[in-house]
C-alpha cells in the first residue's frame, strides 16, 4: 500500500471525527504512526517502501535536472552480478521514505525488484535529493549498513558537571535486509561524569550483529574544561616560509 | 585570542571571487546542530571569536561547541588620509572565505531548544545571512 493511501486509510477517519470517540491517545498514536509507515523505536522496517519506478534512456546533467524539475530523481540499480539499469523514481515518495528511515524499496513499473539504498546524494542545502543508489537484495539475505545512533534518556553526568558527546553518530551492523532497524538506541540514564559508553551497550534488535568494533566509545562524559585565560601576547603576525636560497638560485 | 594562520607562504593575497555553493564543508558532522552560512561572503577572526564567546557564554560548559571555518586569507588596507598608489596596503585581519552552504558552527550534546537559541544569538554576530541545520541520519 502507497504512503498517500496508508495516510488516507489511517488518519482521515480520525481527522473527520469516525474514530475518535472509540480509541485511546496512545492507540491513536500508534495508528497514526503505522498509517505513516512509522516502526517503533529501535523496531525493523519490516514493510518494504513500494515505489513506481521508470526505466530511463536519457544520460547526462541536463537530462538529469530536466527529470529533476519534473518531479523525478535519477537512481541506478545494480548488484548480484546482473546489468546496471537507469532508473527514474518519483521524488516526493522517495524524499518520504528516507525521511521516515526506510531502506528496503520494492519497485514496480518499469522493473519489478527489491532493492537497498546504498548511497544517496543530496544538493548543497541538504534538502532535495539528487541520485540514488540501488543494490538488488532478497528479503533474506544479510547485508551491511550504516545506522544511526540516537541517544535516550538523560544523562546525570550534565549535572554533575560533564559536558556530553557523542563521539559515534553511526554504527554498521549487518542483518537481514528485511530487518534493517531505522536507528539504534542506546540508554544514557546511567551515564555519569568520566564515564563512556561503548558499542557493546548498544541496544541491538535480534538478528542485527554490530560491525564496529566493540569496544569503540559511542558516547561520553568528560569533565567541562575551563577555557584557558586570555593571553594577548604571542606573534602578531604569522611566521612566514621562507625559500631556500639554493633552490632561489636554481630557479633564477 | 583571535584566530590565525601559525606560517604562511605569503603575506599578502589578492581579494578573489566567491563563485558558487559550497561543495565541502557544507554538512553537519561532528555536533547535531550546525549554523549553515545561506550567503558567501568574508567572515573575520574577531567576528568568529565573538560568535564562539557568545555561544559559549549562552551554553555555560553545558555541550559543546565546534567551529568549522578557520580564517586563511590576509585582508590588506591602506591607512587613512593617503595618497593613492605606493603598493598594496598592510595586512589588517584574517578572515575565512565563506560560499554559501557552508557550515560555520556546531553544536552537539544540547537539545533542539536549546540549540536554536544558540545560534540566534550566534547568528546576530554573523555578516552573512545563516539558517540552523540538523544532521542527516544514515545512508
Amino acid at each position: 500500500m502507497s504512503t498517500r493511501a496508508r495516510f488516507a486509510a489511517g488518519v482521515l477517519p480520525y481527522l473527520r471525527g469516525e474514530c475518535l470517540p472509540r480509541v485511546t491517545g496512545a492507540v491513536f498514536l500508534d495508528n497514526l504512526l503505522d498509517s505513516y509507515g512509522v516502526g517503533k523505536v529501535g523496531e525493523a522496517m519490516t514493510k518494504a517502501e513500494v515505489l513506481n519506478a521508470e526505466i530511463r534512456d536519457t544520460r547526462g546533467t541536463r537530462a538529469a535536472r530536466r527529470m529533476r524539475a519534473a518531479g523525478k530523481v535519477p537512481a541506478v540499480l545494480y548488484g548480484h552480478g546482473q546489468e546496471a539499469v537507469s532508473l527514474a523514481l518519483p521524488a516526493d515518495r522517495l524524499a518520504a521514505a528516507v525521511r521516515h528511515g526506510h531502506r528496503l524499496l520494492q519497485l514496480q513499473g518499469g522493473v519489478n525488484e527489491q532493492c537497498l539504498i546504498k548511497q544517496l546524494q543530496w544538493d548543497v542545502w541538504g534538502k532535495e535529493l539528487l541520485h540514488v543508489d540501488l543494490t538488488r537484495v532478497y528479503a533474506d539475505e544479510r547485508v551491511k549498513v550504516e545506522v544511526p545512533i540516537e541517544l535516550h534518556g538523560e544523562a546525570p553526568g550534565i549535572k554533575s558537571g560533564g559536558v556530553l558527546t557523542q563521539v559515534l553518530a553511526t554504527v554498521e551492523v549487518e542483518c537481514p535486509a528485511a530487518a534493517v532497524p531505522d536507528k539504534i538506541q542506546i540508554n544514557i540514564n546511567h551515564l555519569e561524569v568520566n564515564q563512556a559508553l561503548t558499542v557493546a551497550d548498544l541496544d541491538l534488535p535480534e538478528n542485527v550483529k554490530a560491525l564496529t568494533p566493540a569496544d569503540e566509545i559511542v558516547v561520553h562524559c568528560p569533565e567541562a574544561v575551563e577555557a584557558p585565560e586570555e593571553t594577548t601576547e604571542g606573534p602578531a603576525e604569522p611566521e612566514l616560509i621562507q625559500r631556500q636560497s639554493g633552490e632561489a638560485g636554481e630557479e633564477g | 585570542m583571535a584566530l590565525m594562520p601559525k606560517r604562511v607562504k605569503h603575506r599578502k593575497a589578492q581579494r578573489g571571487r566567491i563563485r558558487g555553493n559550497a561543495t565541502r564543508g557544507n554538512r553537519v558532522v561532528f555536533g547535531q546542530f550546525g549554523l549553515q552560512a545561506t550567503q558567501g561572503g568574508w567572515i573575520s577572526a574577531a567576528t568568529i571569536e565573538a560568535g564562539r564567546i557568545a555561544a559559549q557564554q549562552y551554553l555555560r560548559g553545558e555541550g559543546r561547541l565546534y567551529i568549522r571555518v578557520f580564517p586563511h586569507k590576509p585582508i590588506t588596507s591602506i591607512p587613512l588620509e593617503t595618497r593613492m598608489g605606493k603598493g598594496k596596503g598592510e595586512p589588517e585581519y584574517w578572515a575565512a572565505v565563506v560560499r554559501p552552504g557552508t557550515i560555520l558552527y556546531e553544536i552537539g550534546g544540547v537539545n533542539e531548544d536549546m540549540a536554536k537559541i544558540c545560534f540566534a544569538r550566534l547568528a546576530h554576530k554573523m555578516p552573512v545571512r545563516v539558517q540552523l541545520v540538523k544532521r542527516h541520519a544514515g545512508t
